[in-house]
């Protein structure tokens, strides 16, 4: 087992979701599956070996990044002329691998892609094909229709002869950093400014520096949460790739691997709420249409690919910004023409041809597959929109696309999911007559699943209660939930809210002290710290203690994921 | 700074606000599995205590998260907190009782705490109580909390602490009165929303007055309301109700109460907004303008609205004597030169006397003899005392086809 993956330990972690989960709708097909394999052998390798990794790593990189620098800085991307770039730093179109992959110095991967054996075994009973070069996939995870501009500079970047296509200035994205310092872990900081040096340790400091300087490394610190040290390991990895600090306003060159960096630089920025400098970095990007970011303005490098570089997660991020600095109305502007994008292509879909409707699909599975991805899309779009109306307080609106999803849901698990999420949506809005015909429903779909209330149904009717101001029968209904999961976190801060509301204050703090003791890792979330920390306050003035107490906890069971430690803790 | 100057007490005092806790939801930020983070971004939201399984994405969470600030307070709304009391040293400490008033405008009101007896509190341990009061004043309010205890000296000591607040208006109603010829009354009643949220209309009903029944034009026959499902109101939106009121019998009888009757009746509504907090207001009572019916008042019954030409029809006039003296009258008909209605029957006829308060019906008939939307003219009443002609043109309207 020494330097091959471990799958029985990959699959038991994690990261690896259950086949049946939400997340296979948005966006994973079981071929997708494959690839989080491959993604996670450079992770289990590194696992092994720890030490071997990173001093090749950080020599690699120096490595080409000298050269990159000197390509970009000055030369306009002749697209044809990006020879000069080390031809291994070039993402090969054929495999997915290097397309997000870690760079081919990596070395094993390309070993361990012939080596269907192991991935097939650890798909057991899913019974798919290892297909390393799966065009198909490719072209309907990317694709993307250009709006009428870029179509234009698409044509002609695809009709021009070989290196003789200069692309304007107007057309091209060009991105940069912007936030310039090193970010140091957040928890250990305060750590150390309230518990001292000793007691705050410095396994996140060592980890930081003990991880490869790649992708690699850059998702050993998002699983082991050191957020900010691999926001600054982003920084690191687009500065190699010539988008660093300063280069806004400069050509450079576009890959999957450059986008997918921004992306995760991105997701972190908005973990840990650095919303003003994301806001800055990500508006370079507009709404990711100039045609730089599409396949085909590149057809020496990609030939006949099509579809965009920017990953769908990355293209919903930025929609969804706004929403993140109270501006949800544009956010719902940005999400709406996204939608209208995937609703032409699943149309297109649906008459027999590509997303992008330029050709005809070949394949039934083919056609099929794709709308069950894009459909999946669609949703989380939709998704996203009932978000930002919620955050605007338009229930009405986000009532309407909630029923119109119920409506198309196929399982009953999702249907039952829907009512019982359209009941607290009329709760929020106050309207606790719709929220009890929401709730009836969805204890009427829940009969097809299990014959007795579970405990989204007793939380459900808890909050009902609740918002009755019945508090004695919410705790009662909270209770029964907590009775067929007793170590649930929410049920568990919800008896402790509703303990409050019933004037049992010590009651109240002794739950929530009993959740995080019996899991702390879960149990130390944000939102619980908040609700303990406002109980500690209305108990004593004297409470320092006990949220140093829970500062040790974080230290002790948590990393760097929490935007600001000290608003949690209501530390001052 | 003279820190010294303030007493250092044996227990301290602290309130919080209960409005309805939050319904939270984790930060939403999901990747494909294929993407550089793999799945550990999805793996963080589905961990995430407040997100909900299969729901992930939605941010319509189950998890309460406690009030964080104090927020808006307004008219018809419950005021709630927490009050409690915490023993700060480390040994017991007596008699500890807690006293809360509420100082408004006008007046000081005893909110009640379940434990007026005073209670010995014992190392690191709480007195504490939840107050309601249902606000019904506007502007200034002050909580005034009181701790009395025994000090170290066996001596009383006690403190206070004022929490100061401001109660805003959360509704603003505007009515409108139309008296209709048949002594109905008809009243819209716009409501809107002043509050800085979107609230729902629970429910918004008129209690009517002793002198009229009243009937909601609000919903459809199915009971369904014509709002739709969602009476939502977001800030500064309204929403604009009707209602019908009939002069009870007794009223619609007799003149000089129909034209006392003023009292339309009282409008309660009842909203509510975040996670149901309620709350509740009734309007003063609600008064019209009555019609002004001179001494004389003239009004036709059964008349139809659509006869065919050239044939005859009868409806019926009514004629109350409004004024303080018997009346003695000569209903005039004539059909005047233009008119398309011809009238049928006896002028000239005499009615009265007619003592005050009572009223006589007569039958009439005319005969149409063209087409078309024609007023009924012609009727006149002589008074035969002071000998003036009171013409009714324009009281109603016939079509004829």
């Amino acid at each position: 087992m020494d330097n091959k993956p471990s799958l029985s330990q990959y699959f038991g972690n994690t990261d690896v979701p259950p086949a049946s989960q939400f997340f296979d709708e948005i966006g994973t097909s079981p071929s997708d599956m494959i690839q989080s394999v491959y993604l996670g052998e450079s992770e289990g390798n590194k696992v092994t070996s720890n030490q071997v990794f990173p001093q090749t790593m950080t020599a690699s990189f120096n490595q080409h990044s000298g050269p990159q620098e000197l390509t970009f800085s000055s030369v306009l991307p002749t697209v044809s002329g990006s020879a000069s770039v080390p031809a291994t730093s070039l993402p090969d179109p054929s495999t997915f691998f290097d397309t997000i992959g870690p760079e081919p110095q990596i070395g094993a991967p390309k070993s361990n892609l012939v080596n269907p054996a192991i991935i097939t075994e650890a798909m057991d009973g899913l019974s798919i094909k290892n297909q390393p070069v799966d065009k198909e996939a490719d072209r309907r995870r990317d694709a993307w229709i250009p709006n009428d501009e870029a179509k234009k500079t698409l044509m002609k970047a695809q009709s021009s002869p070989k290196g003789s296509f200069f692309p304007e200035r107007e057309v091209l994205t060009m991105p940069g950093l912007v936030l310039e310092e090193e970010l140091a872990d957040a928890l250990h900081e305060v750590a150390v400014k309230y518990l001292g040096v000793s007691s705050a340790g410095s396994r996140g400091v060592v980890r930081a520096e003990h991880v490869s300087r790649d992708e690699a490394g850059l998702r050993e610190l998002l699983r082991t949460g050191y957020l900010r040290a691999a926001l600054n390991l982003t920084a690191v990895l687009i500065t190699a790739v010539g988008q660093g600090v300063g280069r806004m306003h400069r050509p450079t060159k576009h890959t999957p691997r450059s986008l997918q960096l921004w992306l995760t630089r991105f997701a972190v920025m908005l973990r840990i709420k650095l919303h003003e400098p994301l806001l800055k970095e990500a508006e370079q990007f507009g709404d990711f249409n100039k045609p730089d970011m599409f396949y085909q303005f590149y057809p020496d490098t990609y030939e006949n690919r099509t579809g965009s570089l920017v990953p769908f997660s990355l293209r919903l991020l930025i929609a969804e910004l706004p929403g993140h600095v109270g501006k949800s109305e544009e956010a719902v502007d940005r999400l709406y023409s996204m939608l209208d994008v995937i609703q032409q292509m699943l149309s297109n879909l649906r008459a027999g041809k590509t997303e992008d409707g330029t050709a005809t699909l070949s394949s039934d599975q083919d056609r099929n597959e794709s709308i069950r991805l894009w459909t999946g899309r669609e949703t989380r779009v939709l998704h996203s929109i009932v978000n930002c109306s919620i955050a605007l307080k338009d229930y009405r609106q986000a009532g309407k696309i909630l029923l119109s999803l119920q409506q198309q849901a196929t399982s009953s698990v999702q249907r039952r999911a829907l009512s019982s999420a359209l009941c607290r949506l009329w709760l929020l809005a106050g309207h606790i007559k719709a929220a009890q015909v929401f709730m009836e429903q969805a204890r009427e779909i829940r009969h097809h699943i299990c014959p007795t209330p579970d405990v989204r149904e007793y939380v459900d009717l808890g909050l009902i209660d609740i918002a009755h101001g019945r508090y004695q029968e919410a705790y009662t209904n909270f209770a029964r939930a907590a009775d067929q999961e007793p170590t649930n976190i929410m049920v568990a801060n919800n008896l402790s809210v509703c303990l409050l509301y019933m004037g049992r204050l010590k009651e109240a703090i002794a739950v929530l002290q009993k959740a995080i003791n019996s899991d702390p890792e879960r149990g130390l979330n944000e939102s619980l710290l908040i609700n303990l920390c406002t109980l500690y306050e209305l108990e004593s003035s004297k409470t320092n203690e006990k949220k140093l107490n829970l500062l040790n906890m974080l230290c002790k069971y948590k990393s760097d994921t929490i935007p600001n430690v000290l608003e949690c803790l209501k530390l001052s | 700074m003279d820190a010294k100057e303030v007493v250092e007490h044996l227990v301290a005092l602290k309130v919080m606000r209960l409005t309805k806790p939050a319904l939270i939801s984790p930060k939403i930020v999901t990747c494909d599995s294929k993407d550089l983070p793999g799945n550990i971004l999805n793996n963080y939201l589905k961990d995430d205590a407040t997100s909900v399984t299969q729901m992930e994405t939605l941010a319509a969470g189950q998890f309460l998260l406690l009030p964080q600030s104090f927020g808006n307070i307004y008219l018809g709304e419950t005021f709630s907190c927490y009050v409690c009391v915490h023993n700060e040293t480390n040994q017991p400490v007596q008699s500890v009782s807690i006293k809360a008033d509420l100082q408004t405008n006008s007046q000081r009101i005893p909110l009640t705490t379940q434990s007026q007896s005073p209670t010995m509190l014992d190392v690191d341990e709480t007195l504490s109580d939840v107050i309601h009061h249902e606000v019904k004043d506007l502007g200034t309010h002050i909580l005034v909390c009181e701790v009395t205890y025994m000090s170290n000296y066996n001596t009383l000591a006690s403190f206070r602490k004022f929490f100061k607040f401001e109660v805003m208006k959360p509704l603003d109603v505007k009515t409108k009165f139309y008296n209709a010829e048949s002594d109905d009354v008809y009243l819209e009643a716009q409501v809107q929303n002043i509050t800085s949220g979107a609230i729902t209309l629970e429910q918004v009903s008129l209690e009517s007055s002793q002198q009229f029944t009243v009937k909601s034009l609000n919903e459809l026959d199915n009971g369904q309301s014509v709002f739709g499902d969602v009476t939502l109101l977001q800030p500064q939106e309204s929403c604009q109700y009707l209602y019908c009121l009939t002069p009870k019998e007794n009223i619609s009888k007799d003149i000089k109460l129909l034209a006392a009757a003023k009292n339309i009746g009282k409008l309660d509504i009842v909203w509510r907004s975040n996670l149901g907090e309620k709350g509740r207001l009734q309007t003063s009572q609600l008064q019209r303008m009555t019609p002004d019916y001179g001494d004389i008042r003239v009004t036709y019954e059964n008349l139809p609205s659509k006869v065919s030409v050239d044939e005859p029809f009868t409806f019926k006039c009514n004629v109350v004597n409004a004024s303080e003296k018997t009346l003695n009258l000569i209903l005039k008909l004539r059909s005047l030169p233009d008119s398309s209605l011809l009238w049928c029957g006896i002028s000239n006829r005499k009615i009265g006397p007619l003592e005050p308060g009572k009223s006589v019906s007569i039958n009439l008939t005319a005969l149409p003899i063209n087409t078309g939307l024609h007023s009924i003219t012609g009727v006149s009443l002589m008074d035969l005392f002071i000998k003036r002609t009171f013409d009714y043109d324009d009281l109603a309207s016939v079509y004829v086809n």
